[in-house]
């Protein structure tokens, strides 16, 4: 991680679009003296007057002042912003963005995959955090031409999420709140590895969805909860990070212990599924454990209640034997 | 030619005003309340900066991209259905806008974005039209139901691929895919190059006018006539490829406008392409800035694709005008 700089440099987002539209004409330079001399009582030592975070396009975005209006354009990237601290700067967010709670009461600029621009420029958020992989590239470039900062974020693994929250509390000057949720998690996850670094390895199925079947391989975010538990994915080597199977290939690996999510929940009807197999090992045993996917399938905080419940339900398949 | 000699100012005067009133109605209609006052003020330049980045930036190119596609459309589905002498012909029946599908989901599958995607779409379509002109062309003779079935079974050999793109491509890309796929004016770009190819275009087939009439009738008897038929069907086939080429790098590939906007017309104002053309040109653009419009505002802030409207107020205009004509 780069550490952040008081002094602002130029970015690929500060073009001149985005100074026309917010403040300062003359450039970040310029913001920047005006805050330093301005700030003298009001700026602690941690926040810096014009914050800039380097974002999972490995861009530098810089802002002339911390966030104050933040648009989530997706529901992972909204509880990423709460776990930074800076929930009450959310001014815009996308449908599902269900968690925390107070998230629902916010206005929402339409579905992820195709926002209500003209909603999302009424609310002027001086911050848009973008999905690299989830939002159409054109209505984040559009957003950008008019003058609004992207963030792009995409964790892609365990230090993503935390290293995810530290920036965005470093943009939205929330950096005490941040850092400790971020450390919280990180030490979290760390002391779960170290718990499960030599348990007895159980091979695994985790379903993600049932019409199509399909998993994870081992580079998933849940692949490596699953590594992470000691567990072995049964389909870890695909090539494909969410492949499609079919029931004889799972008959095929008959794994120890098959872990699904659900539509909703608390639905186990996908589990029901396999009981008709009584002669897996997973049938057998009795290992079909379901996990809330929203404990799971979302890189945020929450990872680390979902994978606490999934290392305790290997663990439980662990027993059995 | 036996012709009813009609005036062909009053119904493209007023085709103009009604495309007009539909652009007018899409810059003072949107999820984002902007009084007429608030537009007038911007028209004027003034008004606050919200209602310039709201009318200038987003609902003006919008727009003008909306009436350019639907105008581009509908003009290549009338010239289709004349080089094909098929009711059933659109701008999308010879493969074209599966080409250019191919070439978008492509560029998307690979991760690109934005201007890739445009330019693998149009090299798509450029791809098609060149794959059914050659294999149409052939050594022997260039008929219309060869061109007709060559061009069908392209399209349905590029739909397998589409379908085999879609199978293949991770999740989270598919939305995107399928908004594609469905037609969206959210991705276009800059209104003005498919603004300015449409008025060229229009200008151009106004001297061909006579002949495109003629070639309606067959070429035997176009040819009996004193028409060129074969260049005059090549050029037909590149123009008409040309434009719905540039209307689906715009906005991917709209369905209904290229069918029904010139049946319609052709309804109300009688088989003479002089007048039908540039007919086309005004109502497709209209009623595809009135679906737009809907597309972005009925359950706001959600996002419909603008190809459900097409669809959903064309059809009964169209079965109302069908049902009138026996």
């Amino acid at each position: 991680m780069t550490t952040s700089t008081p002094a602002a440099r130029p970015s690929s987002v500060f073009t001149s679009a985005s100074s026309r539209r917010f403040g300062g004409a003359s450039g970040p330079a310029v913001a920047a003296l005006l805050a330093l001399a301005l700030s003298g009582p009001v700026a602690g030592e941690t926040r810096a007057a014009s914050p800039c975070a380097i974002d999972d396009r490995d861009r530098e975005v810089c802002l002339e002042q911390p966030a104050e209006r933040i648009a989530a354009l997706s529901p992972g990237a909204t509880e990423l912003v709460y776990a930074a601290g800076a929930g009450e700067k959310v001014v815009a967010v996308v449908a599902y963005s269900d968690y925390p709670p107070e998230a629902q009461e916010v206005q929402s600029v339409g579905s992820h995959t195709r926002m209500d621009l003209e909603a999302l420029v009424t609310l002027s958020p001086d911050l848009v955090i973008g999905w690299m992989t989830g939002n159409p590239p054109e209505q984040l470039e559009t957003i950008e031409a008019l003058g609004m900062p992207v963030f792009y974020i995409e964790p892609r693994d365990f230090e993503g999420v935390s290293s995810a929250i530290e920036r965005l509390a470093r943009l939205a000057a929330t950096r005490e709140e941040g850092e400790r949720v971020a450390a919280e998690f990180r030490d979290g996850m760390a002391a779960l590895a170290e718990r499960y670094a030599d348990a007895e390895p159980v091979s695994v199925f985790y379903q993600v969805w049932d019409e199509p079947l399909m998993t994870i391989n081992d580079e998933h975010l849940i692949g490596q909860v699953v590594s992470m538990c000691g567990g072995v994915n049964v389909f870890g080597e695909l090539p494909r990070l969410v492949p499609r199977i079919d029931d004889e290939s799972v008959l095929a690996a008959d794994p120890e212990a098959i872990l699904a999510g659900g539509m909703g929940e608390e639905n186990r009807g996908w589990l029901t599924h396999w009981q008709q197999y009584p002669s897996m090992t997973a049938v057998e045993r009795d290992n079909l454990y379901f996990v809330p996917p929203s404990l799971i399938q979302r890189p945020t905080p929450r990872l680390l209640e979902g994978s606490r419940l999934f290392c305790e339900q290997l663990d439980h398949a662990r027993g059995k034997r | 030619m036996v012709m009813p000699r009609r005036s062909l100012w009053p119904p493209l005067a007023t085709l103009a005003l009604l495309g007009l009133a539909a652009l007018l109605l899409s810059v003072t209609v949107g999820s984002a309340a902007v009084s007429l006052g608030d537009v007038w003020a911007v028209a004027r330049g003034e008004g606050s900066p919200l209602a310039r980045t709201l009318i200038l930036d987003l609902r003006v190119p919008r727009s003008l991209s909306a009436f350019a596609v639907g105008g581009l459309l509908a003009v290549a589905g009338a010239l289709m259905q004349v080089l094909l002498r098929n009711p059933l012909a659109d701008p999308y029946v010879l493969g074209l806008s599966g080409g250019a599908s191919v070439g978008a989901l492509a560029a998307m599958l690979a991760g690109l974005g934005g201007a890739v995607i445009t330019g693998s779409a149009f090299a798509g379509a450029f791809l098609s039209t060149l794959l059914v002109f050659g294999l149409a062309h052939g050594t022997g003779s260039w008929t219309p139901s060869r061109l007709l079935l060559t061009g069908v079974v392209v399209a349905a050999g590029w739909g397998a691929v589409i379908t085999l793109m879609l199978a293949i491509s991770p999740a989270e890309r598919l939305p995107g895919m399928l908004y594609w796929l469905m037609g969206d004016l959210s991705y276009s770009r800059s209104p003005w190059p498919p603004l300015a190819l449409l008025l060229l275009i229009c200008l151009l087939l106004l001297p061909l006018g006579r002949s495109l009439n003629v070639m309606a009738r067959g070429p035997l008897q176009a040819a009996a006539l004193g028409v060129n038929v074969r260049p005059l069907e090549w050029t037909i086939y590149l123009v008409a490829s040309v434009l719905t080429a540039t209307a689906v790098t715009t906005a991917g590939s709209i369905g209904f406008v290229g069918l029904v906007v010139p049946h319609m017309l052709r309804l109300v104002l009688g088989n003479d392409q002089r007048l039908i053309l540039p007919a086309c040109a005004l109502a497709g653009g209209a009623l595809l800035v009135l679906a737009d419009t809907l597309a972005r505002t009925m359950i706001a802030p959600e996002q419909l694709p603008v190809g459900v409207i097409t669809a959903l107020l064309g059809v009964p205009t169209f079965l109302y005008l069908l049902y009138r004509s026996r």
